[in-house]
């Protein structure tokens, strides 16, 4: 069973009075059980766009999108999920406590589990000793970090991140991929997108590469080796596209 | 009910940590103050004056915290697209408008108490010195009457609410709010006006039914103000109580109703 599926999806975007933009044709992907995928493409090629319907944050114009065999529409489903959003935000004057708390409650954590992971997770990303900080003091860099933690808190079985090593310094982004490796190793599925190829080579199990709303490319990096490098690959399916943009 | 609960704990607290109330509350304070000073000036019914100076302030601080922290609760979620970190959670449209609704509330009654129990101050200080037998006056029906000001803040929270829910810009929320509480504190007279004057000055059919549809469509804001029953300590009838209460109720309800009915088909891009 796929883990996360996309099944036909477009989406458009109303852009004015009768104007629309179409972030995703007719896309569709399955991602499987313990994998790690990663998500490239271009500014613009629809990345964040795929990752938000299957939050529900916004809803395809057609087709659907399921994780673990269910509707993303259904809330529950949101217990087994992480997500980072690509430049979170959050709440300005409460520190990450306070997060970590809201999210493990909602998550449907008790306060001593809740207490346990916060301490782990924030020793994790480095952040323990701020811990009683508002957010509104925070640099951007940690402000991802907390965002991590929070994807994290819950324990769940789908990661989904959105860029998640933008903002970090290299010792950061090192602990994101050996997080993303740990979460591997414990069985959890990975979906997140990136620029960054020399990362996504050095964790994923295989990518895929959107174009202007389109999945043009689903490689294998992990049973086929790559013979020649990612860039070059990635700058290829690009020029035959069309270009980024249309 | 946990999520509900869990929107609305932090709402409370990103606001009640927010700077903007210390300003309001040091505004307050000076209020209170003045009130303390003016009252010496007046050489009789200080009392009354002091009840209404004081109660007046309480109602404007708590309408402050209202319109530009409560309105902004929403807005920045929506502008800056915090509520990613609620609704990728377990927690549906509706429970985080409700959430964020009982969060605004929450924060209202807090402003509330601690400043109705500060308004007391000025109140007593005129009381013990100048003091007539004659005056009326009942803690009691003070007390009422600050309950009766959260009771409206409430009620403007919801319309801040049912705002938010169509619309993500805070400024429009905050004009939106700002129009309605005004028209709802008007609507009572305007109406009264018009009936009374019916007979002797020529009012178009039209402008009258605009006044009844404002007066059913916008909250009844001054039904919910005791000052002058405050004032001069005269009594309130409980039915009064009842009825206003349940409107209260009935109006927020409906309020928020259709706020998470507009709000379950919004996406956040
Ligand atoms: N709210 C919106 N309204 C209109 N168009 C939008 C909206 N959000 C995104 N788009 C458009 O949809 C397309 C896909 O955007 P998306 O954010 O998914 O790209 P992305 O692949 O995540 O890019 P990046 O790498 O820069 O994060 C872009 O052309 C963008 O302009
Ligand atoms: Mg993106």
């Amino acid at each position: 069973m796929a883990i996360i599926s996309f099944n036909n999806i477009t989406k458009n975007y109303k852009t004015g009075f009768r104007k629309k933009k179409t972030a995703l044709r007719d896309f569709s992907l399955d991602i499987h059980e313990g994998e790690v995928f990663g998500f490239l493409g271009p500014n613009g090629a629809g990345k964040s766009t795929a990752i938000k319907l299957l939050l529900n944050l916004i809803f395809p114009t057609t087709g659907k999108a399921e994780i673990l065999g269910r509707r993303v529409a259904d809330r529950e489903i949101k217990k087994l999920i992480g997500y980072l959003p690509e430049n979170p935000y959050f709440y300005d004057y409460l520190n990450p406590i306070e997060l970590l708390s809201f999210a493990g409650k909602t998550s449907g954590m008790d306060s001593l589990k809740i207490r346990k992971k916060t301490e782990s997770l924030l020793n994790t990303v480095g952040l323990w000793s701020e811990r009683k900080r508002a957010i509104r003091s925070y640099s951007k860099g940690m402000v991802q970090r907390v965002g991590l933690a929070l994807a994290l808190i819950h324990d769940p079985k789908v990661v989904i991140l959105d860029e998640p090593m933008t903002g970090l310094d290299p010792i950061g982004r090192k602990q994101v991929i050996d997080l993303i490796l740990k979460l591997k190793s414990e069985g959890k599925t990975v979906f997140f997108s990136s620029h960054i190829l020399e990362d996504i080579e050095r964790v994923c199990d295989r990518i895929g590469i959107l174009v202007n709303g389109r999945l043009v490319r689903i490689m294998d990096i992990k049973s086929e080796s790559l013979t020649r490098p990612l860039e070059e690959i990635f700058i290829e399916e690009v020029e035959k596209a069309g270009g980024a943009r249309e | 009910m946990t999520a509900v609960w869990s929107v609305a704990l932090i709402t409370f607290k990103e606001g009640i940590k927010n700077r903007i109330i210390f300003g309001i509350f040091i505004i307050a304070l000076l209020l209170f103050a003045a009130t303390t000073i003016l009252t010496t000036l007046f050489m009789r019914d200080i009392v009354k004056v002091a009840v209404d100076l004081s109660l007046s302030t309480v109602s404007f601080a708590g309408l402050l915290t209202l319109l530009f922290i409560g309105v902004n609760l929403f807005g920045k979620d929506l502008d800056k697209r915090t509520i990613y970190m609620v609704i990728s959670r377990p927690v549906s449209r509706s429970q985080y408008l409700i959430g964020k609704f009982l969060g605004i509330v929450l924060l209202s009654f807090v402003v509330v108490a601690f400043l109705g129990i500060l308004s007391a101050i000025p109140v007593i200080l005129s009381k013990r010195f100048y003091y007539y037998p004659e005056a009326r006056f009942d803690w009691w029906i003070y007390f009422i009457a600050v309950i009766y000001i959260f009771i409206k803040l409430a009620i403007v929270s919801a319309i801040i609410t049912l705002f938010a829910s169509f619309t993500s810009n805070s400024f429009i929320a905050l004009v939106l709010s700002l129009v309605a509480y005004i028209i709802g504190q008007s609507t009572e007279s305007v109406r009264g006006l018009l009936a009374s004057q019916v007979e002797k000055i020529d009012v178009s059919p039209i402008l009258s039914y605009m006044v009844e549809i404002a007066y059913y469509v916008f909250p009844n804001i001054s039904a919910f103000d005791l000052k002058t029953q405050a004032a001069h300590g005269l009594s309130i009838n409980p039915s009064y109580i009842i009825w206003t209460a349940l409107y209260a109720i009935f109006y927020m309800t409906i309020a928020v109703v259709i706020g998470t009915l507009a709000f379950k088909r919004r996406e956040f891009p």
